[in-house]
């Protein structure tokens, strides 16, 4: 009846995936202080009435990320785990390359909107096997750009979950993007000289 | 140490009894900070040497609760509070309604 167990499973999942930012020496500890300070939350009697105390414990975790944040700063010495190797010059692609892909894209979804448009025009009265033969390859579609940025290590300029949710708010568009840009793919590496400068030093 | 609003209710909170300990919660709801202001402050502090902490020992009872981590002001830090706080300018209206003020240069 009470949702308060699966908040506090969401929670402390929240609560880890934030302390994966922290230097290995001090994770560990500060996982375990901060998911026990959830049980005091979800049944802290004087906020009333439950709903509300889920929503304490979730902006408590919210605030745990942001901590991680400046504690990782803060820190110094140990580098926070998660860098994205792009920006550190290691994949990243020549701008030319950038525009082809993004030319090639749009020209893709151009075409795409070409055919759907005949094909209205083929069929003035939409029989059903076709829009449901649409919807299909259209969550397909999405599947497979998902199941991709699901499987891939990292992507380019956006985090992951934001180009889900572009994948999945502009059907076909959005995944013509993702795939023609924000996939990280065959990208051949730039040679270590031409990075921008610094990349090539860090330690 | 510069004396910020956030800063300034940490310190009363813990202040009012120096002997007390407190958990994250406790202190969160008492100077009524979010939990991403209090914990980087309350690990600076620490940094400095003028919070403590510790484990509240593994209680059987506890019906299967985690154990806590518990705050407390250490010797040097009380002192510090009460220096800082005494020089510090009218005191923050949302820090009065929650906390006893404690008096500067307190007794104790």
């Amino acid at each position: 009846m009470s949702p308060a167990p699966r908040v506090q499973r969401i929670c402390e999942r929240l609560i880890r995936a934030a302390c994966r930012r922290l230097p290995e020496d001090i994770r560990a500890e500060r996982c375990r202080e901060w998911a026990a300070e959830l049980p005091a939350i979800l049944d802290d009697q004087s906020i009333r009435p439950g709903l509300r105390r889920a929503v304490r414990a979730l902006t408590y975790s919210a605030g745990i990320a942001w901590s991680t944040r400046q504690l990782s700063r803060a820190g110094g010495g140990a580098r926070p785990v998660r860098t994205s190797q792009w920006r550190n010059g290691a994949i990243r692609v020549r701008p030319s390359d950038v525009a082809v892909r993004a030319t090639v894209g749009v020209a893709i979804w151009l075409l795409l909107i070409f055919l759907l448009i005949s094909l209205g025009s083929a069929f003035p009265h939409l029989p059903g096997w076709l829009l449901m033969l649409g919807l299909g390859l259209a969550a397909g579609f999405d599947a497979l750009c998902l199941a991709d940025i699901a499987r891939a290590g990292q992507v380019r300029y956006l985090p992951k979950w934001a180009w889900a949710l572009i994948c999945l708010a502009q059907t076909p568009l959005g995944g013509i993007i993702y795939l023609s840009i924000g996939r990280v793919g065959r990208a051949r590496p730039v040679p270590s000289g031409s990075g921008p400068p610094g990349s090539a030093q860090r330690p | 140490m510069k004396l910020t609003g956030p800063l300034e209710r940490v310190l009363r909170v813990l202040l009012a009894d120096p002997s007390a300990s407190h958990y994250g919660y406790d202190l969160m709801k008492a100077a009524k900070l979010p939990s991403g202001t209090l914990y980087p402050m309350l690990a600076r502090l620490q940094q400095e040497g003028l919070v403590d902490s510790e484990w509240e020992p593994q209680r059987q009872d506890a019906a299967g609760r985690p154990p806590r981590k518990y705050y407390r002001l250490t010797a040097e830090g009380a002192r510090v509070a009460r220096v800082e706080l005494a020089q510090a300018p009218v005191p923050a209206r949302r820090a009065r309604q929650g906390t006893a003020q404690p008096a500067p240069g307190g007794t104790q």
